[in-house]
């Protein structure tokens, strides 16, 4: 008897095929977004794992980098500061693998393009030998290869630069740093540890293809580019046994209480001791790559179970309203089954099964289509993005599992109310007629009295279902948050990082430069008739807390001057003045939000080991973490003049000279074409987004307002039969659809815009933080989205209309 | 002698069926004059409701003239078929079929609407010549169905048709509130000057009327006038 009665429900279910295959789409589309973005964070969570292992295939990553701002020390002095390490380890508490001194340098690159102009690319270059830790990692792929660099005249060049300046192993290179350039030979191509996220430092974005380069050289290959002596090093590696827990930047939880931080006090502490105060400790955290990456890959693991969710209860609301709508139309067979003695509970199973073999076929479909295209299809805008290609690709069974019994148990709840309901019809009430008896609203009949009949009628049928509406706005509203937010994010990023350079930096180069060398590009200015500045970026950082920033100092702070090179953005609070007792600063609005910190605070600072009082007076807008500085203020705390030079040059001007004298030189319109770049590649993410959000939201609409029209059938035909015709009953449609559009809309880019900020709190951090700005277009896109998929949906009613038997339908109206 | 309103020449409609062509309507010829109020009278299969259909332009008949006041009238272009009904015909059904979301003035005015001219001050006398001025803001289901029967008769006859049709719009009635309906349609149809045809089961109903036609298998069997 059971099966008969689920074949009959089958049948039935069969009849509305449309809204039959949209939920199947929904349930199928939120199955593929879970097992992809589950798959994506799987492998590169893998990626990781090799990349940083301590074996044949890793780099060994290290727990701690000791690094010397400005200048060098020489081999004693890190040897010494190795010895004096590895001597009191014991206070540290984990064992001690690797104390390794590092050179790394930053420079230049003369790159001769296809046409014969050379290009000076800013650089990093790191000398490292065969070491212990922080190997240089060259994969077995095709996108590398060769071997770590031995002689000094031999380099391996990052894969990045590689593939963006089409160099190739047994090329030449011409590079610098400082002190003139020397050839290279390149004997391979790989990867490093502090440039997988490839862009400069103080930058959170890669820059413009070919504009940033880097490149891993001998220890004794990098001395002899920057005229050092053997032995010299800026960067001291520790590795630790196993790998001790450290504090990640993006949380406040249990603030200094990881296993690594007492060796970072103890690190500290034995720089102070040793006549290195000025030198930065940090911990994974404050490696910016490494920590870009892990926030990336972290990012992506926080969304796939709210993604899955939100995706999956879309799904089950329209399963939830398919499935009333169904009831309410077999509301007289389900009575008479009920009359012949069918018990509840052969109801009750009909309408659970039924959902759950609807939600079933949509999982498979979701499986094959995450497994066919969804997974590799994240993997390769990650390829494209990151530019790290992905070794091995596998979807976990523990994933597939859990999504697609996540999906089911959405289903199966979406179901229960319905089918309790469809198994409590009671057959006289029914086949009495009594529960097709519907009262309109009065309050809406009031406030639409004054209408023409016509318009109230569109109105008041709209809202006859308020709660089937609800819920379909609730839905369009989630496929809008999916999209919008998205969307929003970007343009809010856009904005932050665009909108920042074009409307508050006025410089159109900054030199960077060892101290002292300042006057070199100041007389470079000169000589070129270009507006200089100097400037001081230093990293710095805060007791107890492996956070780093970046401390700027300006010489004029201002809003409004066109003569200064970078405005300053003042959110809140005032300019600092120049010359207090504790130095006045402006605090950016990220650090202001993560850490707490409001204007008339003072704080304590830290430099290398020294700590210093400032006083909080204003707050600023700024892309990185910051702290702005009056440059006389900060230049006594930090004992250096300038770390770099601002400057404004005619178009035209050669700035190729700069780069015999700078330490690396950042061009400001390769840094918007950089961004412009990522945000070209992510377009693809983006279309995705796009997809998935206009597609749910024309299925979900689709779904009611079938379900609508379905309804109205009788209406619609009492109306052909009164003489309405078909133009005129398409134009109440078409009303009808513009005012659910417009409402849904509306409610959808609202529910979009709370959703950005809440997306954008939820994965703004230390190292990339902004702020959502409602930007109207994109508010007034959002609504004319809804808008157009509800008036695309309009004729799918007027063809119902067209196709109305009116004889058909005139004899249920009589007997 | 005036011309007739409807005039109906061999008339046929047959529908094919898996079991073969029914002959729902074979060869009618009928002429019904203004003013008169016809009753349509047969057992179930007769063809009564087939040939109201065709009537009111809803259903095409397969062969014959149908001439309406004189033109011919549409039977293949939809639109036009549509546009014959709401210039010229009112329906009154067995189930009301009035919109739940309106209320009683406004079901009448909707209809005014779609026929180009709402007039509140008619809606409203027309629902006081049925006797429902006290009723006016109420909604449909908050009525009784003799009252919703006559809601649906002011809405026929507020476009001011030539020719009101009613389905069984009795059959859901008790045969009080029948009479009551009945004669509230008579009235009104009289005072606006329009035609009835209606199709009933009801003989007793048949008083109403100055004309019964008898069908049987898609014919007429008899047509007689009726004393008013």
């Amino acid at each position: 008897m059971s099966m008969l009665l689920t074949k009959r429900l089958a049948r039935s279910l069969w009849r509305s095929k449309l809204r039959l295959f949209t939920v199947i789409l929904l349930i199928m589309m939120g199955v593929t977004a879970g097992i992809s973005f589950g798959g994506y964070a799987h492998n590169v969570e893998n990626l990781y794992d090799v990349i940083y292992a301590d074996d044949d295939e890793g780099v060994n990553l290290p727990d701690a980098w000791i690094i010397l701002p400005s200048g060098t020390w020489s081999a004693a002095e890190a040897d010494g500061l190795c010895d004096a390490i590895s001597d009191g380890w014991s206070e540290a508490g984990s064992g001690l693998d690797v104390c390794e001194p590092r050179l790394v340098l930053d420079g230049v690159m003369f790159h001769v393009d296809v046409e014969g102009e050379e290009a000076m690319i800013s650089s990093v270059w790191h000398g490292t030998d065969e070491g212990l830790t922080d190997k240089v990692w060259i994969p077995d792929h095709e996108c590398c290869g060769g071997r770590i660099a031995g002689a000094e005249n031999e380099i391996v060049i990052d894969r990045h630069v590689a593939k963006h300046l089409e160099i190739e192993i047994g090329e030449s290179v011409e590079i610098g740093s400082g002190h003139g350039r020397l050839v290279f030979e390149v004997v391979g191509i790989g990867f490093h540890s502090n440039h997988l996220w490839f862009s400069p430092d103080g930058s959170i974005f890669p820059p413009k293809e070919g504009t940033f380069a880097t490149g891993y050289l001998s220890a004794a290959g990098l001395e002899r580019l920057a005229a050092l002596d053997e032995g010299a090093a800026n960067y001291i590696l520790i590795d630790v046994q196993d790998t001790p827990a450290f504090d990640l930047p993006d949380t406040d939880e249990d603030e200094g209480q990881y296993e690594m931080t007492p060796i970072l006090e103890y690190l500290s502490g034995t720089m102070v001791d040793n006549g290195a105060e000025s030198a930065a400790v940090r911990d994974r955290g404050g490696m910016p790559s490494i920590e870009l990456l892990r926030a990336d890959l972290n990012g992506a693991k926080k969304s796939i179970l709210p993604m899955t969710i939100m995706l999956t209860l879309v799904a089950g609301i329209t399963i939830a309203l398919s499935l009333h709508r169904l009831i309410s139309s077999q509301a007289r067979e389900i009575a008479i089954l009920r009359t012949l003695g069918i018990p509840s509970s052969s109801i009750l199973i009909g309408y659970i099964i039924a959902p759950l073999v609807i939600g079933a076929i949509g999982v498979l479909l979701g499986l094959f289509f995450a497994f066919l295209w969804g997974v590799r299809g994240m993997l390769d805008v990650y390829e494209n993005i990151i530019q790290i290609p992905i070794l091995t690709e596998q979807v976990p069974p523990e994933l597939v599992l859990e999504i697609s019994l996540l999906t089911m148990l959405v289903v199966f709840i979406a179901g229960i109310q319905p089918a309790w309901k469809a198994s409590r019809l009671q057959p006289l009430e029914v086949l009495g007629g009594e529960h097709q008896i519907r009262l309109g609203s009065r309050w809406m009949q009031r406030l639409t009295a004054r209408l023409p009949a016509t318009i109230g009628l569109i109105i008041r049928s709209s809202l006859r279902k308020p709660v089937r509406l609800g819920v379909t706005f609730f839905a369009v509203g989630l496929s809008m948050l999916i999209f919008g937010s998205v969307i929003m994010m970007n343009a809010s990023m856009a904005e932050t990082m665009i909108g920042g350079l074009d409307t508050t930096q006025q410089w159109d180069v900054t030199a960077y430069t060892m101290p002292g060398g300042e006057a070199e590009i100041v007389e470079w200015a000169e000589a070129n008739g270009a507006g200089h500045e100097l400037l001081i970026e230093f990293p710095g950082g805060y007791p107890d807390d492996s956070k780093v920033y970046v401390a700027l100092g300006l010489d004029t702070l201002t809003q409004t001057d066109s003569e200064a090179m970078r405005l300053v953005n003042l959110l809140e609070g005032r300019l600092p003045s120049q010359g207090e007792a504790n130095p006045e600063v402006l605090i950016d609005e990220g650090m202001a939000s993560i850490l707490g910190w409001e204007v008339g605070d003072s704080q304590i600072l830290k430099f290398g080991s020294e700590e210093v009082e400032v006083e909080v007076v204003g707050i600023s807008r700024e892309l990185m973490r910051t702290i702005t500085f009056h440059r006389a203020d900060l230049a006594p705390i930090l004992g250096i003049e300038a770390t770099g030079v601002y400057l404004s040059v005619a178009d035209g001007t050669d700035i190729s000279g700069l780069g015999d004298i700078s330490l690396t030189v950042v061009v400001k319109d390769d840094v918007v074409e950089g961004f412009t770049d990522l945000m070209n590649k992510q377009s693809q993410m983006l279309d995705l987004f796009i997809f998935i959000g206009i597609g749910i939201a024309a299925a979900v609409l689709l779904n009611t307002l079938l379900m609508n029209l379905a309804e109205r059938d009788s209406d619609l035909a009492t109306l052909r039969v009164l003489g309405a015709s078909r133009r005129r009953l398409g134009l109440m449609l078409l009303g009808e659809h513009i005012a659910i559009g417009l409402v849904g809309g509306i409610l959808g880019a609202i529910m979009a815009i709370y959703g950005a900020v809440a997306f954008a709190k939820a994965f703004s951090q230390w190292a990339f933080y902004f702020v959502i700005e409602v930007d109207p277009y994109v508010a007034s896109g959002l609504v004319a989205v809804v808008v157009a998929i509800s008036i695309a949906i309009t004729p799918i009613g007027i063809w119902r209309i067209h196709r109305m038997d009116l004889v058909d339908m005139a004899k249920g109206f009589s007997s | 002698m005036s011309a007739p309103l409807v005039e109906m020449r061999g008339l046929s409609r047959f529908y094919k069926m898996a079991s073969g062509v029914v002959k729902a309507l074979d060869g009618i010829d009928l002429d019904i004059r203004a003013g008169e109020r016809v009753i349509l009278l047969g057992p179930s299969g007769s063809g009564k409701t087939t040939l109201l259909n065709c009537i009111s332009a809803l259903d095409t008949p397969t062969a014959g003239t149908y001439v309406f006041d004189g033109r011919v009238v549409p039977r293949s272009d939809a639109e036009a078929m549509t546009s014959f009904r709401r210039q010229n015909i009112g329906y009154v059904f067995q189930f009301f079929n009035l919109l739940q979301d309106l209320t009683v003035l406004e079901n009448v005015l909707l209809i005014q609407e779609i026929a180009g001219g709402r007039d509140e001050a008619r809606a409203r006398e027309l629902l006081a010549l049925v006797g429902l001025e006290a009723e006016v803001d109420r909604f449909p289901s908050e009525i009784s169905g003799g009252q919703q029967q006559r809601v649906a008769i002011a809405r026929s006859i507020a476009k001011s048709p030539r020719l009101l049709l009613g389905d069984e719009l009795t059959g859901n009635l008790d045969t009080a509130t029948s009479e009551t309906v009945m004669q509230v349609l008579i009235d009104a149809c009289e005072a606006e000057g329009i035609t009835t045809v209606m199709v009933t089961h009801d003989e007793s109903l048949t008083k109403f009327a100055t004309r019964v036609i008898r069908l049987d298998s898609g014919r007429i069997v008899a047509d007689d006038a009726m004393q008013a």
